[in-house]
């Protein structure tokens, strides 16, 4: 009777195993799931059909420890400026461990060599911190971001890591600062994993392995920050526009009109320069006098440098008579650009 | 109760083969390629003790007629367990199920239905059982085995 009972049981356990089929981790059968198979095996003697016999066998699913540590799309060098406060670069942890995890994260920077995008390191960043992106929505957020361990991620789940630094004020256009995480598995309590070895008998029990690169249960990506500074240089021309007397080739006589071109230039490859602000103080200028009738004009061009000549521009700058200062602010000036803040003043 | 023990035990004794019953035994292998001192690989079985996703495995269904009569229409099924994939068998003498027991073919008979209502060639990863219909006779006191592979999801 006993092996009539077991063996009906036997039959509704396959059945319910059957109903589970499918549905499968890209992190694998989770860690201690029995794997039992069972095998019957109908027949007959003398022709009579008789009862089936079952067998069965059973082991547990041990734990594969598997992840990766990634620039987060879009990957590439990070664009800084000199000076900029916590400049961020993006990494995604993804557990393909058949287990939840937790992971430490360490932040690091090169000392010379090259960056991951191929630049030559030659700088640190200030004040490198480590943040997990605590609601995942790819942005860190001071105060919101201030786990510095990843808890708790699922098999399947990933996660983003923001590394943050500060760019000295000092750097310059086409400086390189190559920075590095890494990640290192635990349990999910915390705690250190013992991982089983090659050289570790195996165990009945559930043992884990570690299948990451160097199966040594710690991943690490680069990127880098690339200055972005804005390589301006200023030159100021001057013409005499009128002397009141010559029909051509007018002098710098007194009451002869002269216009002054303070021509603004960014470098090639440079970063855009914007907020770009130019004043000029005439009383350091003796002997010339503002011109009034002349609206000091702002993003014009350079016209021809041999003879100082510029072409006003649209917009317009402004004249403090307390302070007798001509002061425009140039519209953003890009990579190899040149504008200009024209005036004029007679000489006196 | 006791009504239904003595029926049982009638029954018992009304089939003679239940007492000598087929002998049927199921083991499972993990299978390892380990490096020898020299640079070349061995593959090697293992007992499944460190199983992890995508280890490879080797199924053995080993069965004896312990009885004193011939034993015939051996049928022999094996449901895949869920977290194994199938990946074939060593003589390819098998049927296959992809439904859960349903329907039975060949692999290549089968089809399996796609989320748009359209079917598709079924794979190994999709079988859910494995069966030998076995067509000879086992003789009193012989026995065989059969081998089926699969990977761990």
């Amino acid at each position: 009777m006993t092996s009539k009972l077991k063996f009906l049981v036997a039959t509704s356990t396959v059945t319910a195993v059957l109903m589970n089929a499918g549905s499968a981790h890209a992190a694998g059968t989770l860690v201690g799931t029995d794997v039992q198979n069972n095998v019957t095996v109908d027949f007959q003697v003398g022709g009579v059909n008789q009862t089936a016999a079952t067998a069965s066998n059973t082991f547990d699913v041990d734990r594969k420890v598997i992840f990766s540590v990634a620039e987060a799309a879009t990957t590439g060098t990070t664009s800084v400026s000199p000076g900029q406060q916590d400049a961020v670069t993006t990494f995604v942890v993804t557990n393909t461990t058949n287990d939840t995890l937790d992971f430490n994260l360490t932040g690091a920077q090169l000392s010379g060599g090259t960056a991951e995008h191929g630049g030559t390191d030659v700088f640190d960043v200030a004040n490198l911190q480590v943040f997990v992106d605590a609601n995942n929505n790819g942005t860190y957020e001071a105060g919101t971001d201030i786990a510095t361990t990843i808890d708790n991620l699922a098999p399947d789940a990933s996660v983003r890591v923001f590394v943050i630094g500060d760019i000295p004020l000092t750097q310059t256009n086409g400086q390189v600062a190559g920075v590095t995480l890494t990640a290192t598995a635990r349990n999910s309590d915390g705690t250190a994993i013992t991982a089983a070895t090659d050289l570790t008998a195996n165990t009945a029990g559930i043992e884990t392995i570690f299948a990451d690169s160097g199966r040594d249960g710690i991943e690490t990506d680069g990127d880098d920050f690339t200055v972005a500074a804005a390589n301006l240089s200023v030159v100021k021309y001057s013409r005499v526009v009128s002397d009141g007397v010559s029909v051509t080739n007018p002098k710098a006589i007194p009451g002869a009109v002269v216009e002054y071109c303070i021509a603004v230039s960014n470098g090639a490859g440079a970063a855009t320069a914007t907020n770009v602000n130019i004043s000029d103080n005439l009383t350091t200028v003796s002997g010339v006098t503002f011109q009034g009738s002349f609206t000091p004009a702002t993003d014009g061009t350079v016209v021809n440098a041999g003879t100082s000549t510029c072409t006003p521009g649209a917009g317009t700058g402004s004249y403090n008579a307390g302070t007798d200062t001509v002061s425009g602010t140039l519209t953003n000036i890009a990579a190899g650009q040149t504008r200009t803040l024209v005036f004029r003043v007679t000489i006196d | 109760m006791i009504k239904i023990l003595s029926a049982l035990i009638a029954f018992c004794l009304a089939a003679p083969a239940f007492s000598a019953p087929l002998e049927l035994a199921s083991e499972v292998f993990v299978e390892r390629v380990q490096k020898r001192a020299d640079g070349s690989t061995a593959t090697v079985l293992e007992a499944p003790k460190l199983v992890v996703p995508g280890d490879q495995l080797v199924f053995v269904v080993r069965y004896k007629n312990a009885s004193a009569q011939p034993a015939s229409k051996l049928s022999v099924t094996n449901p895949i367990p869920r977290a194994v994939a199938f990946s074939g068998t060593a003589d390819g003498t098998e049927i296959v199920s992809v439904d859960g027991g349903k329907n039975w073919g060949t692999l290549a008979q089968l089809k399996v239905p796609k989320a748009d209502g359209a079917f598709r060639q079924a794979l190994p990863s999709d079988v859910t059982h494995v069966k030998w219909n076995l067509n000879q006779t086992l003789a009193a006191g012989s026995a065989g085995k059969l081998v089926f592979r699969g990977v761990v999801r």
